[in-house]
């Protein structure tokens, strides 16, 4: 893999298990393939690859019950889809979750089958008062941390959207 | 068999394990059945993720002894779960898929395909090895002491066939917690036996 997207993935990996991240529960995403495999080859993580969304917010939510911390990673059409699952379990009973996103159909994303993702992707955020961190350069990875804390002290979910420059370069 | 005597059969054979419960009438019958809200969570609305949040638990703490229940309703909206279970294979997990062959959380509407559907063959499809069925009260209190006494080699799937809830039956009470107060009795409880800390983390 180039240099500076397995720089980015190992620099993500890092975050995460400095947090105290050990359970990461993916699908994927083509962007996000390099930092899946990183997770997947790292003892310090217990990864899962999962059949869908909604199973890696039940699979975390779980893991929180349990002392575990863990992660939740996968593209933006994968987080479209999990909005009733983390309104019902992540807010009905308050229980901390941080996703790892894509922030798909932005400007750089040349995939027209994105554009849903462009249009709406942050007013559903919005809607649903879910708060997120836009990471576009290698060095605000740091801010995962940031986040994966802001989860445990607002008791909610939080989701952290990786930029096609962070994950892949920019062209 | 009967639901609540399917469900109150299971609770006398429980020894330490907690429980999750899915959507609906599982909620109800187990609430009905053991008054418990401090060893077990009630994963009320979740539409298939309760074996899911169960996995995410017992992987969590292998020592942990844990029962997931979930309708079939639930079940035919997410059965890749089982891909999950079976890959992750945990000896402390327990699925039981309560089959009353309708969406019984919602006025028993019908649940597609239901006559056909076989749950445990969908199971052996996935890989899954510890497979029970259970259709008669008597063949479970047999078959839950054979369960329960043994060390699982791994992920053990069960499933019940009962009868839909009748309406009386429905009119059964919900467990009256809201969700906050679950996590923290259930979060507490697991602090207390585990030793763990759940809720601990401080800014």
């Amino acid at each position: 893999m180039p240099e500076q997207k397995a720089t980015t993935a190992v620099r993500i990996a890092d975050e995460l298990s400095s947090c105290g991240v050990r359970l990461v529960a993916s699908l994927p995403d083509n962007w996000l393939m390099d930092v899946i495999e990183t997770i997947r080859r790292d003892g310090r993580f217990i990864h899962v690859p999962v059949n869908r969304e909604e199973s890696a917010i039940g699979l975390c939510s779980g893991a929180y019950m349990g002392a575990m911390g863990s992660a939740a990673l996968m593209g933006a059409s994968g987080f479209m889809t999990v909005i009733y699952a983390l309104t019902k379990i992540n807010y009905t009973y308050e229980i901390p979750l941080l996703l790892l996103a894509t922030l798909r159909g932005a400007a750089g994303d040349h995939h027209k089958h994105h554009i849903s993702n462009g249009l709406y992707l942050l007013p559903v955020l919005e809607a649903i008062s879910m708060p997120y961190q836009i990471i576009d350069d290698r060095d605000d990875v740091g801010l995962i941390s940031r986040c994966y804390r802001h989860t445990r002290t607002y008791s909610r979910p939080m989701v952290v959207l990786f930029t096609r420059d962070l994950l892949r370069g920019r062209h | 068999m009967n639901y609540l005597e399917c469900f109150r059969a299971i609770a006398r054979h429980r020894t330490n394990e907690v429980v999750i419960t899915s959507a609906g009438n599982s909620g109800q019958a187990w609430w009905a059945a053991t008054g418990d809200s401090v060893a077990s969570f009630y994963l009320d609305a979740s539409m298939s993720l309760s074996t899911m949040f169960a996995s995410g638990l017992a992987l969590a703490q292998p020592d942990l002894r844990i029962w997931a229940f979930m309708g079939d309703g639930a079940f035919c909206m997410n059965p890749g779960m089982l891909m999950i279970e079976r890959e992750l294979n945990l000896p402390n997990l327990t699925h039981f898929l309560v089959s009353n062959r309708v969406y019984g959380a919602t006025s028993n509407a019908a649940l597609p395909n239901f006559a056909q559907n076989d749950y445990a063959a969908i199971a052996r499809g996935m890989g899954l090895q510890r497979i029970f069925e259970f259709r008669k009260l008597d063949a479970l209190e047999r078959g839950l002491s054979q369960m329960t006494a043994a060390n699982a080699p791994g992920h053990t799937f069960v499933v019940l066939e009962v009868e839909p809830f009748t309406a009386s039956e429905q009119a059964l009470e919900q467990p009256p917690f809201n969700g906050t107060e679950l996590k923290y009795r259930f979060g507490r409880h697991l602090e207390a036996v585990l030793g763990c800390d759940v809720f601990g983390y401080r800014v």
